[in-house]
């Protein structure tokens, strides 16, 4: 399991260097989410794998019907922590989003030279 | 007394009127009215239990009623509390300095709202005693940024905005993956479970986890982006730029020093514990960032023309100064940092709404077509030169005890490089000076250059009677409180230094986190290492 979580993470995250070197801004931005999902699914390994609640002392929880009786549990709190940063990674995408479809009104394209070109500062020995 | 229950009310107060201003949405007076009253409500609460301290040195509540380690811990002591009566004061000298500087159209946007939920994002990073929820609290401080730099909308405002989400998205990346692999280490997220738990292990004699450095140096990415340490402030001086001047000037007084804030509880409490200080590689990253921001960015301010840009790199390196006395992380110069934060918070925002009213009056911060500014505002002059001569450090005003107490600090540590860094300091106070006497001469000292352009601003009249009244208000209150706190410098100073005792030794504030029993002494730590839970789910990913 550990295995298989560790190369879904390298895929993604190497997808997510390719596409935030990307000249567009749109590239960069998707490469960015793409970032936090490889986060999110590193910290997800942090649960280690399923142990017998009896084992530790615990008793067996019950589910409810969907879930059915379950003896094997994983600690639950990274699921938590991930739940928490997907619903902000969320926030921060929808308005990145919003930004780049703002910035293509005013200027028509979307490019990483953009950026550099504008707000060089003037340096006093210019005077 | 007050119950320390009550503490959350100092986010909840802020949050509140950033919804209140949100239904009030349109009717300008009545935003004004919440968010002044907010604003005082927070400052008396945040005075009131700091001067508590004095008799509990730390107020705990658990949210919720969930346990220590399980729930999370909001925390107030010293540290938190001197930060939260700065932060507020700025705030509320920025809120006023507002009414006379933004347009309409912007305070009718949603100024008001973002601006108090940015604040209450600030004081519950303060606050907080859980690393998790410190992301959480600093993503509802840049939130709430993001939508303030872009407030109007200018297209040189939507570019910068996006340098800035964007790096600050990598960041945040960061920061969950770390507090994620730290929970995954060490079981727990709360600061004092941590910091008890690197206690423990060394105290058995114990290797700390394999990758715990690794963790630390992430974190540290993650803090230095936003207190903007070399080499990672290049995205502030741009951001600075061009959002309106009450809102740059929150970001330059607050945002950065909650980063240093973090530093400063996070590493020397856990990440660079103690006992494995000497050995650790985080301090020599740390003090080499420090020296680096220090000078690099005071040679930038000095060849800058726009005084923007020039306000924001000295703001930049006099981060160092304060990363300087994390990272010597003896006591006084921890005290010495604090202080220094404080005082550099006042000030550093004062100039920046001195500036706002030196483009009311001049129409431009470009320093080419500024000049004689002393004849038509004599007390703005007198006000930025008490700013600048803070900020530079000379003796009368409070920059010079804390900037003493550090490069002190710098000479006498005996570890390799300290001292270097001290004699940096001083290089670049002497340029702060100079950068400082640059700007004063040049827009209020001279009369105005022969070559300088006569309207240099499209749409730029001169301001009313009384327009500037509510700004000038702002720059007076942050002078004062700077002049003030020179006044009682030695007693701010003793309260610092009691503030900062509990960052090396940790005792008595995990003792308040999560009870008297919880600190581990030599005789019993073998016990406690079988009966918490923390070290039980160790267990389960290392063996």
């Amino acid at each position: 399991m550990t295995l298989f979580l560790a190369i879904c993470v390298t895929v993604v995250l190497s997808v997510s260097v390719y596409l935030i070197l990307g000249r567009e801004l749109k590239e960069v931005a998707m490469g960015l989410f793409l970032l936090g999902h490889a986060a999110h699914l590193s910290i997800l390994m942090m649960s280690g794998t399923p142990v017998l609640m009896q084992e530790q002392g615990g008793a067996i929880i019950k589910g409810g019907p969907v879930l059915g009786v379950s003896s094997h549990m994983v600690d639950p709190l990274p699921q938590a922590l991930i739940l928490t940063a997907i619903v902000i990674s969320f926030a921060v995408m929808a308005f990145l989003l919003t930004l780049l479809v703002v910035m293509h009104r005013r200027a028509d394209r979307l490019d990483v030279n953009d950026l550099a070109s504008e707000g060089r500062p003037q340096l006093l020995t210019e005077l | 007394m007050i119950s320390a229950d009550l503490i959350p009310l100092l986010v909840a107060t802020p949050m509140a009127a950033g919804v209140l201003t949100t239904l009030l949405r349109g009717w300008i007076p009545a935003q004004r009215f919440v968010g002044a009253v907010s604003l005082a409500l927070t400052i008396t609460m945040a005075a009131y239990w700091m001067i508590q301290t004095q008799t509990t040195p730390t107020f705990v509540t658990q949210s919720g009623g969930w346990k220590a380690p399980f729930g999370i811990s909001i925390v107030f002591d010293g540290l938190s509390g001197m930060l939260i009566i700065a932060a507020n004061i700025v705030a509320a000298a920025c809120f006023i300095h507002s009414f006379g500087s933004i347009s309409r159209r912007h305070e009718r946007g949603w100024f008001h709202p973002l601006f108090h939920m940015m604040l209450m994002g600030i004081n519950f990073s303060f606050l907080t005693g859980d690393l998790f929820n410190l992301f959480v609290a600093f993503e509802i401080v840049l939130m709430s940024s993001y939508a303030l730099i872009c407030l109007g909308g200018s297209r040189q405002q939507l570019t910068q905005a996006y340098k800035y989400v964007m790096l600050n998205l990598i960041g945040s990346t960061f920061f969950v993956l770390g507090a994620g692999l730290v929970y995954g280490m060490m079981g727990t997220l709360n600061l004092a479970d941590l910091a008890r738990i690197v206690a423990e292990t060394q105290a058995n004699g114990e290797a700390l986890p394999p990758g715990f450095f690794a963790v630390g140096l992430m974190l540290l990415f993650v803090f230095s982006l936003k207190a903007a340490v070399f080499p990672l402030w290049f995205w502030l001086p741009d951001t600075y730029h061009t959002c309106p001047i009450a809102i740059a000037a929150m970001f330059g007084g607050l945002l950065t020093k909650v980063g240093v804030y973090t530093l400063m509880r996070v590493f020397p409490m856990i990440f660079i514990a103690t006992e494995i200080r000497t050995e650790s590689i985080l301090t020599t990253v740390l003090m080499a960032g420090a020296g680096a921001t220090m000078l690099l960015a005071i040679l930038g301010a000095v060849a800058m023309r726009n005084i923007r840009r020039l306000l924001a790199l000295v703001l930049v390196s006099h981060i160092g100064y304060l990363v300087f006395g994390v990272a010597v992380m003896t006591d006084a110069s921890l005290a010495g940092s604090l202080f220094y934060m404080v005082q550099h918070m006042l000030v550093m925002a004062g100039l920046f709404l001195c500036c706002g009213v030196i483009e009311k009056i001049g129409g431009t911060d470009d320093l080419k077509n500024l000049g004689g500014l002393h004849q038509k505002a004599p007390w703005l002059s007198v006000l930025f030169f008490v700013c600048a001569i803070a900020l530079a450090g000379l003796p009368p005003l409070p920059g010079f005890y804390g900037k003493l107490t550090i490069i002190r600090e710098g000479f006498t540590i005996d570890r390799p490089g300290a001292w270097m860094l001290s004699v940096i300091a001083m290089i670049t106070s002497v340029l702060t000076l100079m950068a400082m006497a640059k700007v004063w001469a040049l827009t209020f000292w001279m009369p105005p250059r022969e070559d300088a352009e006569e309207s240099p601003q499209i749409g730029h009249r001169p301001p009313r009677q009384f327009e500037t009244a509510p700004a000038y208000v702002g720059v007076v209150m942050l002078t004062s409180a700077a002049i003030l706190m020179a006044v009682f410098a030695p007693a701010i100073m003793r309260k610092a230094e009691s503030s900062v005792i509990s960052l090396n030794d940790p005792e008595p504030y995990v003792a308040a986190v999560l009870g008297e029993e919880a600190w581990p002494t030599t005789e019993f730590a073998g016990e406690l290492e079988h009966t918490t839970h923390s070290l039980v789910h160790e267990e389960d990913h290392y063996e």
